[in-house]
């Protein structure tokens, strides 16, 4: 079972730009599921933009799409999900980009926006005086 | 640049746009009792600080860094999209100098998360709001409310001239 480099590399190169196999990643997908039984769900560990190390699991970004989320505005819909990540993000998790849609506005629109650049800011950069 | 001129370019910042040089969650537990911050860390800012502070400009940014020299992309692409509006007189408070602050705001609008925006002293959302609101058009027509005529409303009324 002769795995060639270049898939190897490959393979390593999609884990270090995140995927949602950490812990952390675990936690949320479980508790994403159980609060909001999405439809389609994505987890990505997004640390990498923002001078993580790979699989740092800081920063995430979570594409959402439930039913529970029909009637809410903007604001209430991440609400809900912060609600359901409350512990995850009184620890570890730094900061969360939320896309939340009901199944509906998911059929007729799956484009998410591209992600902002990191600017650095991270507690793990020095202070600019 | 020496500390004495730093301090001093940033008081004259701080004047600038009309707020007090020291950190304003110490500015607000000043004279009170309770909960807050004793001035250095470890505490946070009150909501009355926080009150004070949404309600002072119809719109309020709490960001990493400042709108010239962002510190963080979500922070930045709040900028952004206040600029493509035509937005820039705006109250901006930089929450990496002050701690208090930033678990205050947090307390506050019961939200996770920095940047936050707050229209008429309400609470908006953070930046993936902001983006939605800016692509929905609801962004123009909030502006609207607070009497800000959004740019992009002059930009499409040169193309129809064209």
């Amino acid at each position: 079972q002769m795995r060639g480099p270049l898939l190897a590399a490959a393979g390593r190169a999609l884990h270090a730009m995140g995927g949602d196999s950490g812990p952390l990643a675990s936690a949320i997908r479980s508790k994403l599921v159980a609060a909001l039984q999405p439809t389609h769900l994505q987890v990505l560990d997004e640390s990498w933009r923002h001078g993580g190390p790979p699989g740092a699991e800081s920063h995430f970004s979570v594409v959402v799409v439930s039913e529970r989320f029909a009637g809410l505005a903007p604001l209430q819909r991440h609400r809900l999900v912060h609600a359901a990540l409350q512990t995850e993000l009184a620890g570890p998790l730094h900061a969360l980009a939320i896309v939340a849609r009901t199944p509906q506005q998911w059929e007729s629109d799956s484009h998410v926006p591209p992600r902002p650049p990191c600017l650095g800011g991270s507690k793990h950069d020095q202070r600019r005086d | 640049m020496s500390r004495v001129v730093w301090a001093a370019w940033r008081l004259g910042i701080a004047t600038a746009r009309g707020l007090a040089g020291r950190p304003l969650s110490q500015a607000a537990t000043g004279a009170s009792e309770g909960g807050g911050a004793e001035g250095g860390g470890g505490g946070s800012a009150s909501r009355e600080a926080v009150e004070r502070l949404v309600r002072a400009h119809p719109v309020v940014v709490f960001m990493k860094g400042s709108p010239e020299q962002p510190l963080c992309g979500f922070s930045n692409a709040v900028v952004q999209i206040l600029r493509l509006h035509g937005v820039e007189d705006y109250n901006a408070h930089d929450v990496l100098q002050d701690p208090d602050l930033r678990q205050g705001i947090k307390n506050y609008s019961n939200w996770p998360t920095i940047p936050q925006v707050y229209l008429n002293g309400e609470f908006v959302g953070g930046c993936d709001i902001l983006l939605q609101m800016h692509q929905n058009g609801d962004l123009v027509e909030e502006l609207k409310k607070l009497g800000i005529r959004s740019a992009l409303l002059d930009a499409e009324k040169d193309q129809d001239k064209k």
